[in-house]
């Protein structure tokens, strides 16, 4: 007798424990060190009994079944025949990108890239940053747009600075990438939102509004992206919703509390095209690319010391040739030190930007409450 | 579902979804069931089907079921596709095409093959002939191909540019092949370009092997196994053997420890497949890459001289191989280099399994078969045209050096072929499917796929229970290069 799981079932080890994924359901299993053992070697088609209470209760939740003889089970996949067929030469998959076409503001908010701040969600923000360089012209960013387009970019994030700075030169770049996207947004300081900007906003693109106030107002299908530090947990968490998202500026994870999003469990997601993105790339570098306002391209908003090139006087296909991009897309958790011990791998979220600048090190990684080893949630 | 078995289980093929599924006969009572309204409910199924099965079995069953029907396409049904403006055939070629340009240097050949698709065996292809490519040919062939890989850049930065040399024999041309590296590497170097080569290897010399490794040509040496395999059918015109002064040219190669080398070995009724997987582990011999049967496209009346008897003896000794090669693949180890009968059973065994991509959406451009789109590749023969492939009627061409590649004709191309794509919305084998233009298109226009693929699920199936026979007894075989399983294996294991 043997013992498969379905098709839809992912089985990952981690160095102590595993897991069981169910890809269509979306649940994770955990498995104790002896259980998943013991499963690995069913995947591998090894015998087993038939009255192993263990599977009985995998298949009655339905996730694999016994069979009489070896078999294989192959394991579902997603993708599409236009770039699956050849890995190599494929065009990159782009999924978003951000725009910084200004770098000015006037205000010194205290989670500002400015400042150093290390945020969880910073890239989502409006920051400025401590560089100097001339902004690329309006003009210029309409060619990358158009670029963008030939790529078939599906999210634009334009950002500043504070784009009310430079309004008209933000609306003409706005009129020019309305329709070119699936999904376009700009982020906006709450202090800099008038009815006026909302209304130019209209049918082109949401507002993601930067604050630190909870009782920020939210105006139509905009996004608030609240600042908080970790001390102000608690009261912060009960704001969490539709389109409210926490950001934290984090200076040392211990001072996280355990179940902040950041660090728990609740990071974790078992969705199909996630979790099968997750094993070829990383959970958020992946498919992502920054144009800076100077023209220089960064993998990641935050992570401003790793320079993939500048497109100020070219086009963002030479970027594309180099192998940095790679380096940073393909970053899966299986590269990162801690994480390549964790069953959950594939399941979870990282930000790279964060880890690096806690940890000093580019595969550092702090802020996760789980210990792989031990198989405990801390 | 598509049903069928190997020795020791049921699998399905669900076409929908595109994978490979385990089946039984208890899947087959409760899919068949699970539809009906008072059938519907999980207590009244068991109900119904309990005597026959065992009831745990029927619920798993129906559990599986229903969570499998979360993730079939919501639109099951496609369209066949009419036309294509060219603009859409532009953007799709610059962003997904253009991977290689293949010049047919000459329709020349020192060699007389006795299967070539270019003799008069095969009544849809040129024939043999004198006529070589001229170097303003090859020179303005490169250059269109170039002005649409700077077009295409915009599109897809990564695209790696390729150019084949392809005959007759390409050596007979080899000043040719010289001029076109030295004026790509003067011209575009701005591109990272890759050559390749098939050659019957019998014109390598010194000079020439030396200067092919120094440009980093991959070379494919048309070698059909030990000299008296080879000699049968790869001969002179003279009707004279070709194997030894092939094999004292590829040893150039091989001694001087260049990686980039091949072999290619076409089979017939009489190859002698013991004697081919002996030949082929040789550390001299340049590893094989790929190993075919002749091809039986386009008009092929080689298969006539074959008797019923050397038919079968052929069929009894490929089972027989299969099964020996079946029986000692659990113990094999990992190879640096694949065997013959590796590659003549694994490799379409992972195709088959690996091949098609599940959970997709087709594009609108390429809904059904698992053919390129014209302008993936450029054929340029010898006069200067363009063709889809190097194995397609030359009645259709896609440009010329004057116009460059027309997507006004690739438009018309696709319309002819969508418009024979009947049998198509009903096949069951979609997204396992493997017609292209060169299987479908003859001198006169295309096949529709009722006629072309009549009984295509029969051979499909046998070849579905080959592939899942191999997977049962060695996974790692199919899985090879599959980045998911190279990713979730390659720590701790599973």
């Amino acid at each position: 007798m043997y013992f498969k799981l379905n098709p839809e079932c992912y089985l990952i080890m981690g160095r102590s424990q595993g897991a069981i994924f169910d890809l269509i359901k979306e649940e994770i299993y955990p498995l104790y060190a002896k259980e998943a053992r013991f499963i690995a070697s069913c995947e591998k088609n090894l015998p087993v009994c038939g009255d192993e209470d263990l599977l009985k209760r995998l298949k009655q939740l339905c996730l694999g079944n016994f069979y009489l003889n070896k078999s294989y089970v192959q394991k579902l996949r997603v993708g599409t025949p236009l770039t699956d067929e050849q890995e190599i030469g494929n065009p990159p998959e782009l999924y978003r990108v951000f725009l910084e076409i200004n770098n000015l503001c006037n205000r010194d908010c205290w989670f500002c890239g400015y400042q150093g701040a290390k945020r969880s969600m910073g890239c989502m923000g409006c920051n400025k940053w401590r560089c100097h360089g001339e902004p690329l012209p309006a003009d210029k960013w309409m060619k990358l747009i158009d670029e963008l387009k030939y790529l078939a970019c599906r999210d634009l994030y334009i950002s500043g600075g504070d784009l009310t700075l430079v309004w008209d030169k933000t609306m003409d770049i706005l009129n020019y990438a309305k329709g070119k996207f699936i999904n376009i947004y700009v982020k906006l300081h709450e202090q800099s939102l008038s009815e006026n900007v909302m209304n130019d906003l209209k049918g082109k693109a949401k507002a993601i509004i930067q604050t630190d106030n909870p009782y920020c107002t939210q105006y139509g299908d905009s996004i608030v992206l609240l600042t908080a530090k970790p001390e102000n947990w608690k009261e912060f968490s009960n704001f969490i919703g539709k389109n409210v998202l926490v950001d934290f500026v984090v200076d040392k994870v211990n001072a996280l509390p355990s179940e902040s999003p950041l660090i728990s469990k609740d990071k974790m997601s078992a969705n199909m095209y996630t979790f099968l993105n997750n094993i070829k790339y990383h959970p958020c570098l992946g498919h992502t690319l920054v144009v800076c306002y100077d023209g220089n391209v960064i993998p990641c908003p935050m992570m401003r010391d790793h320079c993939l090139g500048n497109v100020a006087n070219g086009g963002l296909y030479s970027i594309f040739r180099g192998e940095e991009v790679e380096k940073f897309w393909r970053l899966t958790l299986d590269k990162i030190d801690k994480c390549k011990s964790c069953e959950f791998r594939y399941a979870c979220t990282d930000c790279r930007s964060l880890e690096e600048s806690l940890t000093g090190k580019f595969d550092g990684k702090q802020s996760c409450n789980y210990d792989p080893m031990g198989g405990k949630w801390l | 579902m598509l049903e069928f078995e190997t020795r020791k289980n049921m699998y399905a093929w669900d076409d929908e979804v595109g994978l490979f599924v385990p089946f039984s006969q208890t899947m087959r009572a409760v899919m068949n069931r699970i539809s009906s309204p008072e059938l519907s409910s999980r207590e009244s199924l068991i109900d119904n089907l309990k005597e026959d099965f065992k009831e745990e079995d029927i619920a798993f069953c129906y559990d599986w079921i229903k969570k499998w029907n979360e993730i079939l396409p919501q639109n099951r049904h496609i369209k066949i596709p009419q036309d294509f403006s060219e603009s859409v055939v532009r953007e799709f070629v610059l962003k997904y095409c253009l991977i290689q340009l293949t010049l047919n240097v000459t329709e020349d050949c020192n060699f007389r093959c006795r299967y070539c698709i270019y003799s008069d065996q095969y009544k849809n292809t040129r024939c043999h002939s004198k006529s070589y490519m001229s170097s303003d040919i090859a020179m303005k062939a490169i250059d269109r191909y170039f002005s649409l890989l700077e077009d295409g850049k915009w599109y897809n930065p990564s695209r790696k540019p390729s150019i084949g040399f392809y005959g007759g024999e390409p050596l007979l041309n080899f000043d040719l092949i010289k001029n076109a590296v030295e004026h790509i590497e003067g011209t575009y170097n701005d591109f990272s370009v890759n050559y390749n080569m098939t050659t019957n290897g019998s014109l390598m010399n010194t000079e020439k092997a030396e200067w092919l490794m120094q440009h980093g040509f991959k070379l494919s040496i048309s070698l059909d196994g030990p000299k008296e395999e080879h000699n049968r059918n790869r001969i002179y015109s003279s009707g004279k053997g070709t194997f030894d002064d092939v094999m004292k040219n590829v040893t150039l190669i091989m001694d001087s420890g260049y990686k980039k080398i091949d072999s290619i070995a076409v089979l017939d009724w009489r190859s002698d497949l013991f004697k081919l997987e002996e030949f082929f582990n040789r550390e001299d011999v340049p590893p094989l890459s790929r190993a075919s049967l002749v091809s039986d496209i386009g008009g092929c009346r080689y298969y006539e001289q074959f008797s019923k008897e050397e038919k079968l003896a052929f069929q009894r000794q490929f089972e027989d191989a299969k099964e020996r090669y079946l029986e000692i693949l659990s113990d094999q180890k990992e190879r640096e280099r694949p065997s013959f009968f590796d590659v003549l059973f694994s490799r379409g065994a992972r195709n088959t399994i690996y091949g098609p991509v599940s959970i997709c959406e087709y594009p609108q451009i390429k809904p059904y078969t698992a053919t390129c789109i014209p302008g993936r590749k450029i054929f340029v023969d010898v006069y200067g045209k363009f063709h889809i492939c190097e194995r397609v009627p030359e009645t259709f061409p896609i440009g010329d050096i004057g116009e460059g590649l027309s997507f006004k004709k690739i438009s018309e191309t696709l319309s002819k072929f969508f418009q024979n794509m009947d049998k198509c919305p009903d096949c069951k084998i979609k997204r396992e499917c493997f017609k292209c233009f060169a299987l479908l298109m003859t001198k006169e226009g295309f096949l529709t796929t009722s006629k072309a693929c009549e009984a295509v699920e029969i051979p499909r199936i046998k070849a579905f229970a080959e592939a899942l026979a191999i997977a049962e007894i060695s996974p790692k075989v199919v899985e090879q290069l599959s980045p998911y399983y190279e990713n979730v294996k390659k720590h701790y294991g599973v």
